[in-house]
């Protein structure tokens, strides 16, 4: 929802629109250092208890780790994931990450969505659903790299990580980041955050672990989400996409397919009015014999 | 209405066109012929129907140019579900419609004739061959049906995302989208046709009936074959 004091860089479904373009405001960021995360899941209540969610059901059958559900869900938006993993450099590593939605610079979602203002980016780069507006369709699922969009039961409408856009705008950090004891979550402008990664892999790296690096994928123009990985080289072992990128079905939707539709739409119908003066109507040469009516 | 006879032809003495219209097609009465019975009639209708209100519901959601068309229906979210069900609605009317013009829309070997250019040329030159429908009315039933069989499958697959991989999903995207494409330009041919471009063709699909000058002109084997041979 277009908060006060918060312009709107994109939106989507929006051929025009957005902000003034005067007020500039630096890209926000969530660092996560999943080598410093103790998997103590104090962030996933804190999401649920500032956003109001109702706790979700965990009872079901076990997967075997200590995942509080298998996946995210439209009332679950902040999800640790456990993983075990046979590394042959380190032998077995235990590793949790924090999942939630990667407010994409370039979101595929807001690419998809068909419904105006329903997925709007702010100025400070948050992705953030307005359910007023969005209509249930799905869509930003397709558009999604990360695999984040949920659906409310019932209603049908996104829910997501809004990375607390409503206490950010007041000057709040998000409430994930306050819950953390380890500091491995920490919240500021982008670049500063990107800095304290390149510091932290540097010392992963003096520490053994010469792959680590910071994931911040290109491919969606880079995320407000930065994540220090150890394995840097294996981010599918955290449960991320190597490379992800908005598919190339949904950009070729919109940009090249959406203006063919038009063009070929619009010569249907002049090209019908065009052969109309050219060649006329085609009717029996004399109808004045006839005594049955011609239209 | 006149209830001339004509000596020799098929005609049916007493009843007017529009009574005998209803539930017989292929048939002189007067100086009309009943191109299509009631039934033909209400089943392109329905089909019509459902495809505008598809076409209306669907393309706010295509693009923000067409958004005005969704208050019409009561807002985007109302035409998303809406534009699913009359999705399905206009499927099932063309399966019924497919199956009704079956044996009439099948090609012979006078379709082989048919050249679309010197068709659209509208010469006055008539046109001797043709049965009761030319191949451009057959290409455009079965494209018709092909493409809602498209837009159907990859419509199913829009529905409901959660049950398919992305692959399907991001190609249902674009096959939605020119199933759309293809049925605007083929419908405004379609329209055109059978409108403007034509004159008497409309009256076919309201009162059921063309004149005789109509059908000689448009399709002479047809009028040969109901005037049992002569003109």
């Amino acid at each position: 929802m277009a908060l006060q004091g918060l312009e709107i860089r994109r939106s989507s479904a929006s051929l025009r629109g957005g902000g003034t373009g005067l007020r500039k405001m630096p890209t926000v960021a969530k660092y996560i250092d999943t080598s410093t995360c103790i998997g103590c899941k104090a962030c996933e209540v804190a999401c649920q208890e500032w956003n109001d969610l109702p706790n979700a059901q965990t009872a079901g059958p076990s997967h075997g780790t200590y995942q509080t559900l298998p996946t995210m869900t439209a009332n679950f938006w902040n999800l640790i994931k456990f993983q075990e993993v046979q590394s042959p450099e380190h032998g077995l590593q235990w590793l949790m990450r924090k999942d939630q939605c990667m407010h994409c610079d370039e979101p595929g979602c807001l690419e998809a969505c068909p419904a105006p203002g329903a997925i709007v980016q702010y100025v400070n780069g948050i992705v953030d659903v307005d359910p007023e507006r969005c209509i249930g369709c799905g869509l930003c699922e397709t558009g999604c790299p990360f695999d984040v969009p949920r659906y409310a039961q019932g209603t049908n409408k996104m829910a997501k990580c809004t990375l607390c856009v409503d206490r950010v705008s007041v000057g709040l950090e998000p409430a994930c980041i306050k819950a953390c004891p380890t500091g491995c979550l920490q919240f500021g402008d982008k670049t500063a955050l990107l800095e304290a990664a390149k510091h932290r892999v540097e010392q992963l790296q003096a520490d053994g672990y010469a792959q680590a690096a910071v994931y911040d994928p290109p491919g969606v123009g880079g995320t407000g989400v930065i994540t220090v990985l150890k394995h840097g080289d294996h981010p599918d072992w955290y449960g991320l996409p190597k490379d992800p990128t908005v598919p190339t079905t949904v950009s070729v939707w919109k940009r090249v397919l959406h203006p063919i539709g038009f063009i070929a739409m619009a010569a249907a119908v002049f090209g019908a009015i065009g052969h109309f003066m050219a060649y006329g109507p085609k009717k029996p040469k004399d109808t004045s014999k006839e005594s049955g009516g011609e239209v | 209405m006149s209830e001339l006879r004509i000596p020799g032809a098929t005609s049916v003495a007493g009843p007017t066109a529009i009574q005998v219209a209803r539930d017989r097609e292929d048939v002189v009465v007067g100086n009309e012929i009943v191109r299509h019975r009631l039934s033909s009639r209400v089943i392109h209708w329905t089909v019509a129907v459902f495809f505008f209100g598809a076409l209306f519901t669907g393309m706010p959601i295509w693009s923000p140019v067409f958004g005005w068309m969704a208050s019409v229906f009561g807002g985007l979210s109302v035409c998303r579900w809406l534009h699913a069900w009359l999705g399905v609605a206009f499927s099932a009317a063309m399966l019924v419609m497919f199956v009704h013009w079956m044996k009439d829309m099948a090609f012979d070997a006078s379709d082989r004739n048919f050249n679309v250019f010197e068709y659209v040329r509208f010469s006055d030159r008539e046109d001797p061959d043709v049965g009761k429908y030319n191949a451009g009315q057959k290409f455009f039933f079965w494209m018709a049906a092909a493409t809602m069989l498209v837009a159907l499958l990859s419509g199913i697959v829009l529905w409901w995302p959660a049950y398919f991989g992305q692959t399907l999903r991001s190609l249902s995207i674009l096959l939605h989208d020119l199933s759309f494409i293809g049925f605007f330009v083929a419908v405004v041919g379609h329209i055109y046709l059978g409108t403007a471009a034509e004159p008497g063709t409309f009256q076919s699909m309201t009162r059921g009936t063309v004149t005789r000058a109509w059908a000689k002109l448009h399709h002479g084997r047809w009028y040969r074959k109901v005037t049992g041979g002569r003109s």
